[in-house]
Formats: C-alpha cells, structure tokens, sequence
C-alpha cells in the first residue's frame, strides 16, 4: 500500500478576537490508499479540525499536508476548491443535501463542475444513487426522504465524481442505530470493494469498529492505539 | 446553462415569499413605468404639429389676451405665409369629468394654418358656413356617440358662456383627440365682442426663419402694452404643461423613491434567503465551487427574481395602457399615452440592477464565507 495523505507537524490555532486557541499541537500522521481510518476523541480535541485540513477546507496555521502528491497547505483558495471538486467526497452529519433539487440532482451536483454532458452527468448520478441502493427514489426531495436515505444520497454525491478521499463528519450522528448501521455497513463496501480510502470523524465506537484503524485524539495531540483496546472492549 | 435549474429551484424555494416579492416588485414596476413614460410624454410634447408654425402670445401670460389687431401686423412679417386667432376655451360635456379642449378659431383658416386636422372639404365649408358650427374630433365623436348635424352644449369652464353647437365637422387629428373648434365671432359675440384672443398662430414659409421671424415678431410689440413672446409649437406645449407646476420632478421623485423602497424591500427578502443558505452555500464551496461561482450564482439569482417581477410590472403596464383610453381617463390630459421602447427598455434595466444592488452586499458575504464557518453556523 502506498501513502496517500501526509501530514507532518500540523499546527493549527484559531483567533477569538484577542485570544488564539490552539487547536491542534504538533501532530503527524499517514493515511494509506485504500484505508479506513476512524477519528475519535472527546469534544474540542481537534478531530473535525483535522479532517477539515485533510479536506482542504480549512488551512494550517504551519505544518505541511500532502495528499496523493500534492502539497495542499500550499494552495490558495481557488485552487483548494478546484482541487477538492476532484479528490475530495464529503459526507455531513446532517447530510445537507439541497432542498429544492431531487436526489438525482442533488447527487450531480458536483459533477455540474466537470465537462460531463448532461446525459452523463445524469448517468453517473443514477450509477451513485444505485450503488446506494436508492435507484428507485431518484426524482424524491430530501423532504420525501427518511433520514438514511437522505445520508445515503449524500454518500451517492460524494462519490459520484470518483474522489480519492471520502472525508465523514460524524456521518451517522444524526441516524437511528438501524439506518447508522446500514450506512456504516455502505462505508465499508464503498471501501472494501470500492477501494475508497476513508476517514471518519465519529463519537460512537460502535462506528469505530467499522474502520480498520482508529486514532484518538486528545487536548490537539494524536493518541494511536490507546482507543483501539475501548473499541474492541465495546465490540466484543 | 448547467446552473440554471440550481439558480431557478433557489428562485422558487420559499414559494409565497417569491410570489410576494413578484407581486410587490409588478406593482412597483407598472408604477414606475407609468410615472417614466408621463415624463416621457412631457418630455416629447408631440402635439403632432406640421412643424412649420408659430404661436404668438401675451409675454406675461396666457391669461393675458392680444388685440386682434395684431394679427395684420404679424402677417405682414417677412416668411408668413398666413395666421390665425385662436382662443382657449375649455370646458365640458354633460359632466364635468368629460372635459374637452374647446377653442375658437377664425373659421376661415382651418384649412391653411392647421391642415394637419385632416377635415373633409365638404365638412368644413359646411363649418365656415355655420356661426354655431363646430368640428370635433373623431374620438370625441365616437365617445359620445356625435354624429353631424347633432345639437351638442358645452359647460363653462372659464368665460361666461355654454357653447350651443352644432356638430358639422369631425377632424382626424393623430394627437390632439379631445380638441373641439368654433367659430371666433360665435364666441366673441358671446362675451360681449372684446377684440382680443390669446394666441395668434402663424405659418410660415421656411422653418429656417423661424427664430428670425420669432425675434421680429415680439420686436414689434416690444414697447407696447402688450409685449408678445413667439414660440414653435412645439416649446409652446412645453410651456403650456410647465404650468401645471414641475410635474416632472416631482414624477421623477416618486420613481426614485419608489425604486430606493424596492432596492430596501428586495435587499431585505435576499438577505433573509441569503441568511438561510449559508450551510448550503458552504457545502457547495466544500464541493468545490468557486467563490467567484457562488457570487455569480446568487447575482444571477437575485437579479432574475427582479427582473422576472419588473418584466410582469411594465408587461402589464404596456398591456393595461394599451387596452385603456388614457386620454379619455385623464381628460385629454394623456392623449396617445403609452409605454414607450424606451421607457421599456430603462425599467427593464432598472429592474435587473434593482437585484444587482439589492442583492450584492448578501451574495458578496456569500461568496466570502468560508467553508468551516458555514458548516459551523448550523451544524
């Protein structure tokens, strides 16, 4: 396995109007093409933040980050973007699909920044929503949609454009334990024989187990390993 | 193209806010059109004159009339060709809401100084024949269902006097559509024989001499009791409207305070829908839109709400004056009234630009905000 995302000495402070809030103290890591890495650890211990800065929406105050390559914590704002729309699938909490657009448009969405036409913009987004196994509710809106399914669509938009990374933000923190436990289990395929590398901010350690490598994060400092024996405890 | 079911879904996701802000921006916009193509209608005074005339007048006032001999020394004036006295009378029929531009005129000149009245011959010798005769106009004919040879009076409006007429001409004039003419001895024996009319209108031979015969004209009366000031037709009519106060300022007024409370209202409404998108806004920046993108988007979005409601405001505008006899609704006060191309073409102008303004400073913080905030602000 070759290394996909490099992140040596990552710094990250964040201005409250007078006061700077370390958020993240030094840390440095390496995902593997093909992983499944969870991220866990107790409120303001700096895991959304670092998985916002291997998303490349957020930007370190030093440190380098490395994906597939490129040095990312070089890049300016327009470049972010422009590198995100190709490497980068996110999946939200809350899901945020659009409202007003079906899930089939919604899952096009981010393939509305490529030269696709529209027809096979619209088939890649029915490819997406059948790997989901949503094929059948392709002109629904989010309203007409229960809440996994909604995160279902959201997984379907985030790989619809073949990204390297699938970034989660606590992705079945709003779910029933039924519907988070088919979307831990679409993760897992989406990873297994999809190949898609993941890493996944999530509280539940059930979640955790799902992963193939689990990283505790403390006070802005990385803890491998010490999470993993918790995990196993709750799995077995 | 690609975006344009996105910009339209985002039009359209609050429903009755958008229906309301149509319906807020129509009215606004049929009021704005109205009020411009007033201005408009001010602005080009087309009395559809034959551009070759003069009027002479009081240089005090209209009110102020000129001896009738006057007339002889003015057409004794180099380049004219003839003239002709006209009074000003006015005054209505049957109601008082049913006003009409009545005036005397010697009958003898209708054909040589106003032949843009388009009157039939026969029409008009049976005119001239008739002390009482009177030519109206072909609307007013049709209004009031007049037909030749019919007894019609008019109501007083300034002199002491209830014209009794007898309809023998009709005329087709193109723009002055509510105008009715009798003779000038009917009237001048009707207020006691007084010598004297307020406009003595003149022809001349080449529209070139017009300012030459102009300055001769009220350099003859200069020292005289009644100084004269000469007109075109056309600075006549400006005058004449410039007496009902600066109606253009204030009509001018009215549209930009109408347009500033759009601007306001409308800024309103998009900062609400700006407001609730900020997390939508931030997944599509997290996606990988560009700010530059998300900036075009809700411009365009928030410019084709404006201009989707300004499109129906001076659409029904045009339609409304096209279906309503504006004259008849303003007593001849709006002849020929409408929504001019121009006029159109500014309020559809307006209407974007309403979004633009109204709609930057939410689609700029838009634009701006950066992804992490977004998500943080609701999540």
């Amino acid at each position: 396995m070759d290394t996909l995302v490099t992140i040596d000495n990552i710094r990250k402070v964040y201005k409250r109007d007078a006061f700077e809030v370390p958020v993240l103290n030094g840390i440095s890591l390496e995902v593997e093409r093909g992983d499944f890495l969870a991220l866990m650890g107790p409120s303001g211990s700096g895991k959304t933040t670092l998985l916002n800065l291997i998303a490349g929406i957020d930007r370190p105050t030093s440190g380098r980050i490395v994906v597939d390559g490129k040095e990312i914590s070089k890049f300016n704002e327009t470049a972010l973007a422009t590198w995100r729309a190709r490497h980068i699938g996110f999946i939200f909490q809350m899901y945020n699909l659009i409202p007003v657009l079906t899930a089939l448009e919604n899952v096009e969405l981010p393939l509305l920044l490529t030269k696709f036409s529209k027809k096979e913009r619209r088939e890649r987004a029915r490819t997406a929503l059948n790997i989901v196994d949503l094929g059948d509710r392709v002109g629904h809106y989010p309203r007409q949609l229960s809440g996994g399914q909604e995160q279902r669509v959201a997984i379907a938009r985030a790989i619809v454009t073949d990204p390297s990374i699938l970034v989660a933000d606590e992705p079945t923190g709003d779910l029933d334990a039924k519907n988070a436990e088919e979307t831990l289990e679409l993760l897992r395929r989406l990873n297994e024989e999809f190949e898609k590398t993941i890493v996944m901010v999530t509280h539940d350690p059930k979640a955790a187990l799902r992963a193939k490598r689990t990283l505790h994060l403390e006070k802005g400092l990385l803890a491998e390993g010490q999470y993993g024996h918790a995990v196993e405890e709750v799995a077995g | 193209m690609k975006f344009a079911n996105l910009i339209f879904r985002n039009i359209f996701r609050n429903k009755l806010r958008a229906f309301m802000t149509l319906l807020l921006l129509a009215a606004i916009f049929f009021l704005v059109a109205t009020l411009l193509a007033i201005n408009a209608a001010f602005e080009r005074n087309d009395t559809g004159g034959t551009g070759d005339r003069l009027v002479t007048q009081s240089a005090f006032s209209l009110a102020n009339m000129l001896p009738f001999a006057y007339e002889e020394k003015i057409r004794r004036v180099p380049g004219v060709v003839d003239t002709a006295k006209t009074q000003w009378i006015g005054g209505y029929y049957k109601d008082t809401r049913n006003n009409v531009a009545l005036m005397a005129i010697d009958p003898n000149k209708v054909e040589s100084v106003f032949p843009d009245y388009k009157i039939p011959p026969a029409e008009l010798a049976a005119f001239e024949a008739d002390r009482t005769g009177a030519i109206v106009s072909q609307e007013l004919a049709k209004r009031w269902g007049w037909k030749i040879g019919d007894r019609i009076t008019i109501k007083r409006q300034i002199f002491p006097f209830d014209p009794q007429l007898t309809v023998r001409a009709i005329h087709h004039h193109p723009v002055q559509k509510s105008a009715i003419w009798l003779q000038m001895p009917y009237f001048q024996e009707s207020i006691g024989n007084f010598g004297r009319s307020d406009m003595i209108w003149l022809k001349v031979a080449k529209t070139d001499d017009m300012p030459r015969i102009s300055q001769e004209i009220d350099a003859l009366f200069k020292n005289s009791n009644d100084p004269t000031e000469t007109y075109t037709e056309k600075e006549f009519t400006r005058q004449f409207v410039s007496m009902m106060g600066n109606v253009k300022v204030l009509f001018m007024s009215v549209s930009i305070s109408s347009i500033a409370m759009i601007v306001l209202l409308a800024a309103i409404t998009m900062s609400m829908s700006a407001r609730e998108r900020v997390t939508e806004v931030a997944v599509l920046k997290a996606i990988g839109f560009q700010p530059r993108l998300i900036l075009t988007l809700m411009l365009t979005e928030f410019a084709s709400l404006t201009l989707l409601g300004g499109l129906i405001g001076i659409g029904g505008a045009v339609l409304f004056y096209q279906s309503v006899d504006a004259g008849a609704a303003t007593q001849g006060l709006l002849e020929n009234f409408r929504i001019d191309p121009q006029t159109t073409t500014i309020c559809v102008v307006l209407a974007a630009l309403v979004g633009i303004i109204a709609g930057g400073l939410p689609s700029i913080r838009a634009s701006r905000l950066t992804v992490v905030d977004g998500l943080r602000r609701v999540v």
